[in-house]
């Protein structure tokens, strides 16, 4: 017990006397959560949307298969982008293994399911007489989509947070396409599941803490959303 | 008169399920009020939101004024008509912003769009309420503002789904005055859905019937069910005499114009004759309407002439007399 509670103490000062190691973890993990759930709306959102506002063939099939895709396993996700970027690989090339760019594309990937899920359910329970509405006002398909969006911000809102959670909090892709990189590719998971085995319980700790904040943080966020959009 | 609507050997229906509608032919003329009539589920909605364009038949054919519907034309034809929904949906935001949605749609210039919903607005009394938060009307007032909505929007033909309903009397009047100006001020083509078919016979031109789906010819006014037994038709509280050839049916219908009322039992040829009392009187555009019950309701049509002579009153007893050839059985 006194290891531990020595341990809380010693993270609690790296985190308030601003350690650098400890909040440029943190800053990483924001910016490439941050840029891979902005890539990932920009793609999910109006997917979704378009797929529960038009009826067509597989439909059914592709709610099935982003319902399975929702629950993928993120090292599987490393590993074919690894596949994929490695030196022998097809887009080796491009050197992007170890990269931001590599951990923004494979969370990217990892939540743009769940992003489109959210959006494409989001919007299917939405009130029905909308659609209708839209179409007899004389809306046209850009013009429903806007306003179909607009009606369900909030609902919409909340998916991108839910899949920024998951961005942030996720660790096996990001160790397989960063590497825990020091002040390049190191992310608050990464570091904690990395630094810890070598010795340095303290920073796993600290990072764990704010981790944490940051996941209580989002998901208030998201209950405040989720409780707006529903009233 | 040009027809606003012309539908031919219409069926709709979803997959694999009886159609909800099946119009063998249908004629909706232009600048008159129309009204549909029909019982819930008798496919009145259905058939506005074919006349909305927002569903398109499953077979046969559908004309808007004169010019073959395709499905290509959908968002043309609708930015033609305007349809206010029986429990209507508003946008997040304020009434106005409601108000000039259709507008923007419809890529109305901008001077004009805040003058025309003004206008909308000030038909329907509302004008008070244009910066109010959508979301926090009332009822009452949301329908209101549906329907301003559609009025801002200009369209050939107004459609309203069952826009009496919950009204309270006072709010009927204005709105029934409000289509008749629509009509004979602005050439408006209206057509409105009910289920109350004395006020659909009232306030409209013409009058269309549905029963599961299907028009029929004759209004819907005086529909008892019950089955033919012998020469006649038992609906479990009366025995209505038909004629011979009547064929088989489940439903019967006596047309209203051919009732005729008499304060005592009339020696005549005509074989139905049933005892009973005024239940209630109405007049609607110079047509006096009394309600009998006799075992079963009748509505009979009468004029005011009649009226004065039969010296009917709430609760005056009452023969309902009518020949067998008045009725019809499907």
């Amino acid at each position: 017990m006194g290891y531990f509670s020595e341990s809380l103490s010693t993270a609690l000062d790296l985190i308030l006397s601003f350690d650098r190691e400890v909040w440029e973890t943190v800053l990483t993990s924001l910016k490439i959560s941050l840029q891979a759930s902005l890539f990932a709306a920009l793609f999910a959102i109006p997917i979704g949307i378009f797929a529960a506002i038009h009826e067509f063939r597989g439909k059914r099939l592709l709610q099935q298969v982003l319902n399975t895709l929702m629950a993928m396993p993120t090292v599987v996700i490393g590993l074919f982008l690894y596949g994929l970027f490695t030196r022998q690989g097809p887009l080796g090339e491009l050197g992007l293994l170890y990269t931001p760019t590599a951990m923004v594309i494979g969370e990217c990937i990892l939540i743009l399911p769940i992003i489109l899920n959210l959006t494409l359910v989001a919007v299917q329970s939405a009130d029905p007489r909308l659609l209708p509405t839209l179409q007899s006002l004389g809306a046209n398909r850009m013009q429903t989509a806007i306003m179909v969006m607009s009606e369900t911000r909030l609902a919409i809102v909340a998916a991108v947070v839910a899949g920024f959670g998951r961005a942030i909090g996720e660790v096996g892709a990001a160790i397989m396409l960063g590497g825990n990189i020091e002040g390049f590719t190191r992310t608050m998971t990464t570091a904690i599941a990395l630094e810890t085995s070598k010795g340095e319980f303290e920073l796993g700790l600290a990072l764990g803490l704010l981790l944490l904040v940051i996941a209580f943080f989002v998901n208030f966020i998201l209950y405040a959303f989720t409780r707006r959009a529903g009233s | 008169m040009t027809a606003a609507y012309r539908l031919e050997n219409v069926v709709f229906g979803y997959k694999n399920e009886t159609p909800v509608l099946s119009i063998p032919k249908l004629l909706i003329k232009s600048k008159n009020i129309t009204s549909l009539t029909g019982s819930n589920g008798a496919g009145k909605t259905t058939l506005l939101h074919l006349l909305a364009f927002l569903e398109t038949p499953t077979s046969g054919h559908l004309h808007f004024f004169d010019e073959a519907v395709s499905p290509g034309d959908l968002l043309v034809l609708r930015r033609q008509v305007a349809l206010v929904a029986q429990n209507p949906y508003l946008m997040k935001g304020s009434v106005m912003e409601n108000i000039l949605l259709g507008l923007r749609f419809r890529g109305v210039l901008k001077g004009q769009q805040q003058e025309l919903a003004r206008q909308a607005l000030a038909r329907i009394g509302m004008e008070a309420h244009a910066d109010r938060d959508a979301g926090k009307l009332s009822g009452g007032e949301a329908r209101k503002v549906a329907l301003a909505r559609a009025l801002a929007l200009q369209p050939r033909v107004l459609l309203l789904d069952e826009p009496f309903t919950h009204l309270d009397q006072g709010s009927v009047e204005q709105l029934e005055s409000l289509l008749r100006r629509l009509q004979e001020d602005e050439a408006m083509t209206v057509v409105f859905s009910t289920h109350d078919h004395l006020q659909g016979m009232a306030l409209a031109d013409e009058s269309i019937s549905l029963m599961a789906g299907h028009p029929v010819d004759s209004p819907l006014l005086n529909l008892f069910h019950g089955r033919l037994s012998g020469n006649g038709f038992d609906t479990g509280r009366l025995h209505i005499q038909v004629p011979d050839d009547m064929g088989t049916g489940k439903h019967l219908v006596v047309n209203p114009a051919e009732i005729v009322l008499s304060t005592e039992a009339l020696t005549s040829s005509m074989r139905n004759r049933f005892h009973g009392r005024v239940v209630a009187i109405a007049e609607e555009r110079r047509r006096v309407w009394i309600t009998v019950d006799a075992g079963e309701v009748f509505h009979a049509q009468i004029t005011r002439e009649s009226l004065r002579q039969l010296d009917l009153n709430l609760g005056s007893e009452v023969w309902v007399n009518f020949k067998s050839s008045s009725i019809k059985v499907f």
